[in-house]
């Protein structure tokens, strides 16, 4: 257990800087110190440094493969991607990228008749003659034949070139100092020093075989040699590499004096700012004040409502709801907003969407795994829902997703299958009320021990493992070693297509068939539709079932050591395949389902990464950055930008049980979330340190939504927003690949297909752009007969919009039909008017004729020209346009006021504010100025929802 | 933009940084190096049309006919000569006979997966598909390396294309038109053409609105990302919108009758001759699906009356109208289906079908550096796989690329930061452009 507490010591203390229990405010350095805080047994004299020792010419002491050898080829960068790092190696030679396989390393350079190590004349080794001859090395001069890296190589072939497997060794810390670094206004340099602490109690001063890397080389550069020289105002952190350790060191530099002064005369000015006391404003705070941060004010009531709104439940709030809100006076409103919101249904079915994103919820991975088409996303999508909306602890939603079994305490296999075909025939709340979840596991991309082992880590632990597949990875402890350990956990589950059933089930399963086919042997896609057809006609079809194939001793093989036992015999020990959980060292026995000890390695509150995963995707929702960033990459090169925050809330959250809702209202009552997006002139700058709002391009699916609720009429909305069924966030929108909603598409919703958050995007493209500007899509909406604008105009008793023929294919079919209409009738007129004059008498009557009939058909959706006016000028009709509002409808229009009411809907309902002064007035010029008020109205909906207003948050 | 890593310890800001400085694989600038020594040959071409056959076209009757097979494979259709002497094709496909020295057969092209989707996405990309990660299309690899001018989009498909972006991400998908255009009427495209009633002079009008009501924000732009990107992109799709370019790209009806009809009345004819005004105009990559080739009953009678009639005169249309135009050197041609169809004749229907089959099958290749009037490649005696060693589609994708000039050993990273070689196992085929 040494091993398992050094491997989770190094994880814990990557993003807990400081443990907090219960809460408790640290005053001292909230971006202390990450790992050489433990300074106990830092009381060894380490030895000095390799470059010092072997700089002495005769120097008589081997180094150590390990410890010195492989550091040093990395450090010479010999081992990087682009040199032998590569994976085709580099002129036949070829090292583990990144190092730490140190027998495959050790063997390919002893490798036989090449040469690169020779212990009978070592100074002909290649591994000596290459890199000190830029002629005759590809990667060029390495080091001179006199320094001390040479003579670290000679040394060691000099003494027979050994490693030894049995001799490896842990390294236990690795101590940088100083451990944290506060540069002041003047440009200045740090050199790092790294002390590497073993196992085995010896200590050395390793700077110079570490790696060195910069989060933000604008704030901090670092050299090769360990050397950091100061930049930017801002924060970063410096990363060291040395054997398996990764340790960032934070690096600060405070906004310059004066505008720290500036700061100071900022948070005077603003008046009710005192000292915080939300946990979470605690901790920022803390954070900015090191960097001489001030933070931006509060937001406004009618910021808060759409943003609160629109991040909790993804649903646009209605006008009527704003202005409520806005009329409110009692001084808990947004508090008891937060609470409305978080009961409402649209927080269940928002969130079960973005939790379907983490847990790869995608049509296509879950073909052919039950029996029905196109059920299964719904029935992932509900099951998650239900949970959600009754609050059910986080752990426990997970552990009926990782847990999963197809057949229930008592169930049986008949049994499991008649509910499933219910269900999926159209009662899909009910496998909500089913205890777990096993699709999760049926996915088409979740088969391979490997990919489940970077699915598993991706989804519940925020980790982004894959680089360890194939070798050490670069910005964590992983190697694949650790890896493979991982990903054998997961190869006794079976889960897969719905012919798939446990040994116990296959004699159920097999009659179940043979009723349905009557025996006909059947191939596979004739077999699906038969079933599929089956299914739907209400027959009990046979489903696929998660089982293990994990097995101890057979029942031969026990009794077989019972007989032995008894004569007093010994058998030799029964293998049983082992694997391991992620940095823990004890070997997990697979001779029984693994899942189980999985999970309570997750729900443990010394757990490094699930807790924390959860907690920073809830806040990155809320705040559009994580405080890990990326969400799903949690790694030791990539520290939180608030440790003590993200410690707080996962320990706070573990102690409320897993509490979603909790974590929620914790996160959006505080300050941090409130604040305004106007910055000041100490924070204007700041992008991960929450100091102020900063806007994002709001979700595909709310987009959607927001779309349709703001230029949909008022009972359409009110209709949407109470059912929930046809909206976006409720999955009420088709999502298969290659046929999944234009929009949705064009806006980003996730593919949940790569095990990563970034599957979802929150950039903007001009698709997106054309899209709200001139899809017919976009105008059928403002133009419905069931949209706002047409219940504006009827309220103000003019004309309703032509319902937009774009949208429409038979309306389109219309359309061209009038517009050859509208041709025919020009080029008539136009030859009417090539005629002499004595030749039109005659034709004229005719022409009226036709023009008539035209003119009656069109005159119904378009403004036609009189004939006396096509003959003047017939070429100026050259499109067909809505027609001009009848007589006097325009002027029924009382006064302005009416308009002013419009307009002020139009805002609530797209902007969730009251226009103000200017904007009323241009928007009234604009209706009045329009053609017909009619368009005006329209266009002024076009605008709005146009803005960038409309598409990013508040 | 985020501070994203990759596997091989590279961040994604010093990849941006260093450019073409990195030095894993062959870099663009090492390829450009590469070809300007003359070990390859640079590519011709900086537009593309590719057309797509899904559902599988028979080779046996179209581009590998086999007379001397038995009865049971060689099928109903009689080889015709074309204008390159020991070339030749079906008997239905009379108008390309008489254009073969503008494009080359590849026969003998083979593959292994012999379900639609999957094939599709092989050919469609030149790896073999996984489920871990999505390739891009060609399409979105052209509209990211060699983007159009801002009032045409980048890639169009007509009516769809099977293959997305992939990892590239949706910023580079095509325009897809969602319909295809129909002789002598105008045609409107999503996004493009403004709907029934609403004229350039109303958007502008609108437009003149939004910027008025747009200003809160205004003082946040300078520092915002987001915000100046929304800024850009909707003045970027105002501009396309309004200007006529794209718009008159997209109108077929601009083009007179006698030429329009060369490529026959057919939308698949005319969604060709859309292809040609749009790389006329600017677009770099335009898709255009045929379909109906998935013949596993009727055989014969579906090719003879429906698909190869269109084929053959949209196709030959095309290359004769690239031609005439001056297109043909600078736009490179593609076309093929997911994969070819069994030698051997089901006898499911009355007359027989074939059904799916990756080990042989044919593509065409065209325009840029590509040498036309040669066959590159041969089948066995009944079409049943590859003589010798065969074509595979990553050596297509290769070729296809080098033909635009993009190198395929590029290197990209994928969403989660692996890096991707474009085309991994394919190698130019350099007799194509010989």
């Amino acid at each position: 257990m040494k091993q398992l507490s050094t491997r989770l010591f190094v994880c814990c203390l990557a993003a807990a800087a400081i443990p907090v229990v219960g809460f408790r405010v640290v005053t001292a350095e909230p971006i202390a110190p990450v790992r050489s805080d433990q300074t106990a047994e830092a009381a060894a004299i380490p030895a000095p440094s390799i470059q010092s020792r072997f700089s002495d010419e005769d120097i008589d002491e081997v180094p150590d493969f390990q410890k010195h050898v492989m550091p040093l080829l990395g450090r010479l960068g010999c081992n990087g991607r682009a040199c032998h790092g590569s994976f085709q190696g580099r002129g036949d030679f070829q090292l583990s990228l990144f190092g730490y396989d140190f027998s495959g390393d050790h063997e390919a350079l002893m490798a036989e008749n090449t040469g690169r190590v020779d212990v009978d004349d070592v100074e002909e080794s290649l591994i000596l003659a290459k890199p000190t001859d830029a002629d005759m090395h590809e990667g060029g001069k390495r080091f001179e034949k006199g320094q001390w890296q040479y003579r670290v190589l000679r040394n060691w072939i000099a003494d027979g070139a050994r490693f030894d497997k049995e001799s490896f060794q842990q390294l236990k810390k690795l101590q940088i100092e100083p451990s944290e670094i506060r540069f002041g206004d003047t440009a200045e340099n740090v050199q790092l020093t790294a002390i590497a602490h073993w196992a085995d109690g010896t200590v050395e001063d390793v700077t110079a075989l570490c790696r060195f890397s910069s989060n933000d080389d604008s704030i901090a550069a670092i050299d090769a040699e360990g050397h950091i020289q100061s930049g930017d105002a801002g924060d970063t952190h410096v990363v060291v590499y040395y054997d398996n350790a990764v340790v960032p060191v934070p690096v600060l530099r405070p906004i310059s004096a004066p505008t720290t002064d500036a700061a100071e005369s900022i948070a005077q000015r603003t008046p009710n700012r005192g000292e915080p006391t939300q946990p979470i404003d605690v901790l920022v705070k803390q954070k900015l004040d090191k960097l001489g941060i001030v933070t931006s004010d509060l937001c406004t009531d009618a910021e808060f409502i759409r943003r609160a709104a629109l991040d909790i439940t993804g649903v646009l709030p209605s006008g009527e709801r704003v202005e409520a809100f806005l009329a409110d006076d009692t001084a808990d409103k947004r508090q008891r907003l937060v609470e409305e919101l978080l009961q409402s249904p649209a927080y269940g079915a928002w969130w079960a969407t973005r939790l379907s994103d983490w847990t790869g919820n995608n049509a296509e991975q879950l073909n052919n795994v039950l029996p029905v088409q196109n059920v299964g996303t719904k029935l992932w999508f509900n099951w998650l829902r239900k949970r959600l909306q009754d609050n059910m602890p986080y752990d426990e939603i997970i552990e009926g997703i990782v847990s999963a079994e197809s057949l229930e305490d008592g169930e049986s296999y008949l049994e499991y299958c008649r509910e499933m075909t219910e269900i999926c025939g159209g009662d899909f709340d009910r496998y909500a009320e089913r205890e777990s979840m096993p699709l999760f596991w049926a996915r088409r991309n979740f088969q391979k021990p490997e990919d489940r082992a970077i699915g598993f880590a991706y989804t519940f632990l925020g980790v982004r493992i894959e680089c360890a597949q194939c070798h050490k990875h670069p910005f964590d402890q992983w190697s694949k070693q650790d890896f493979d350990d991982f990903s054998t956990l997961f190869g006794v589950v079976r889960a897969g297509n719905a012919n798939q059933v446990s040994p116990d089930s296959k004699k159920a399963r097999e009659e179940l068939m043979e009723k349905l086919t009557g025996g006909e042997k059947l191939n596979g896609g004739d077999l699906r539709r038969k079933i599929q057809q089956a299914a739907r006609s209400g027959e009990v079809v046979p489903f696929g079932e998660l089982y293990i194939t994990a097995r101890g001793m057979t029942d031969g093989q026990k009794k077989q050591r019972a007989a032995a036992k008894k004569k007093g015999r010994k058998l030799p020990p029964v293998r049983v395949p082992t694997g391991k959980i992620l940095g823990v060292e004890q070997k997990v026995d697979l001779d029984e389902d693994p899942r189980p000890a999985l999970m309570q390695w997750l729900r443990d509150e010394s757990n490094p990464y699930f807790a924390k995963a959860i907690v920073n995707r809830v806040w990155s929702n809320y705040f559009g950055i994580g405080i890990v960033d990326p969400t799903d990459d949690m790694n030791l090169a990539n520290p939180p930008s608030n440790a003590a925050l993200l410690d707080h809330l996962a320990s706070e959250f573990i102690a409320h049980d897993f509490d979603l809702k909790w974590l929620h209202r914790e996160i959006v009552t505080s300050d941090t979330y409130q604040r305004s997006s106007a910055t000041n002139s100490t924070n204007a700058a700041d992008r991960k340190n929450f100091s102020h709002h900063l806007p994002r391009r709001l979700p595909a699916e709310v987009v959607y939504d927001m779309v349709v609720l703001a230029t949909g009429s008022t009972q359409k909305a009110d209709q949407m927003r109470g059912e929930l069924d046809q909206m976006a966030i409720a999955d009420g929108k088709a999502r298969r690949r290659n046929n999944s909603d234009f929009a949705l598409e064009v806006f980003g919703q996730s593919i949940r297909e790569s095990n990563c958050d970034c599957d979802r995007s929150d950039a903007p493209s001009l698709l997106q752009s054309i899209y709200l500007r001139n899809d017919a899509e976009m105008y059928g909406r403002i133009a419905a007969r069931d949209g706002w604008v047409a219940e504006a105009c009827k309220e103000l008793g003019i004309a309703a919009p032509r319902a937009g023929a774009g949208a429409d294919p038979r309306a389109a079919a219309a359309q061209r039909a009038a517009d050859s209409m509208r041709r025919q009738i020009i080029d008539r007129i136009r030859q009417f008017n090539k005629l002499p004059e004595a030749r039109r008498e005659q034709t004229q009557k005719r022409i009226v004729q036709q023009y008539n009939s035209v003119a009656k058909k069109l005159r119904k959706d378009y403004h036609v020209p009189s004939f006396e006016e096509l003959v003047a000028a017939p070429n100026t009709w050259t499109e067909l346009t809505p027609p001009v509002a009848t007589e006097g409808s325009d002027g029924v229009i009382e006064s302005d006021r009416s308009l002013e009411k419009v307009v002020r809907q139009a805002y609530l309902r797209t902007l969730s504010r009251y226009p103000d002064d200017e904007e009323q007035q241009v928007a009234i010029d604009y209706i009045n100025e329009s053609e017909n008020k009619t368009n005006g109205i329209e266009g002024l909906m076009w605008a709005l929802v146009n803005t960038k207003e409309f598409i990013i948050s508040h | 933009m985020k501070l994203h890593k990759t596997c091989d310890g590279v961040r994604r800001r010093d990849v941006l940084k260093i450019g073409t400085l990195s030095v894993g694989g062959l870099t663009l600038a090492g390829y450009n190096q590469l070809a300007a020594a003359g070990q390859v040959a640079p590519g011709h071409a900086d537009r593309a049309i590719f057309i797509e056959l899904p559902g599988g076209p028979s080779h046996m009757d179209t581009f590998d006919l086999k007379p001397n097979a038995p009865d049971t494979h060689r099928g109903a259709f009689k080889p015709i000569s074309t204008n390159v002497p020991g070339i030749q094709i079906s008997e239905h496909l009379p108008k390309l006979a008489q254009c073969m020295d503008k494009f080359a057969i590849l026969r003998g092209v083979s593959h292994t997966l012999a379900a639609h989707r999957l094939g599709r996405e092989y050919v469609n990309t030149g790896s073999k598909p996984i489920p871990a990660l999505e390739y891009p299309s060609f399409a979105a690899v052209m509209s990211k390396e060699q983007p159009a001018d801002p009032d045409i989009p980048s890639a169009v498909a007509v009516p769809r294309a099977s293959q997305g972006p992939g990892f590239l991400g949706i910023r580079y998908s095509a325009l897809e038109t969602n319909s295809s255009p129909s002789f002598g009427r105008p045609f409107n495209v999503r996004g493009i053409s403004l709907p029934g009633g609403i004229g350039v002079d109303e958007v502008k009008r609108r437009q003149s609105l939004l910027q008025k009501l747009d200003r809160r924000f205004a003082d946040l732009e300078k520092n915002d990302q987001l915000l100046d990107g929304l800024d850009q992109f909707g003045d970027q799709a105002y501009s396309m919108i309004t200007s006529s370019r794209a718009r008159s790209a997209f109108d077929i009806s601009k083009e007179p009758e006698s030429f329009a009809r060369q490529f026959g009345e057919d939308s698949f004819g005319q969604s060709c001759m859309l292809a040609l005004r749009l790389v006329e105009s600017g677009v770099r990559f335009v898709t255009v699906q045929l379909g109906g080739w998935d013949t596993h009953t009727d055989n014969f009678t579906k090719l003879k009356t429906q698909n190869l009639p269109k084929l053959d005169a949209g196709l030959s249309g095309l290359l004769t109208g690239l031609e005439q135009r001056g297109l043909l050197g600078s736009t490179a041609v593609y076309v093929t289906g997911e994969f070819g169809r069994t030698p051997k004749i089901n006898t499911r229907s009355a007359e027989g079908g074939r059904d799916h089959y990756p080990r042989c099958m044919f593509m065409l290749m065209a325009g840029g550096g590509v040498r036309g009037g040669q066959v590159i490649g041969e089948s066995d005696d009944t079409a049943s796989g590859p003589r010798h060693e065969g074509i595979s589609p990553d050596d297509v994708a290769a070729s296809f690329y080098h033909n635009l000039g993009i190198d395929p050993t590029l290197e990209y990273d994928s969403t989660t930061g692996r890096p991707i070689t474009l085309v991994r196992d394919g190698s130019i085929i350099q007799d194509l452009f010989a």
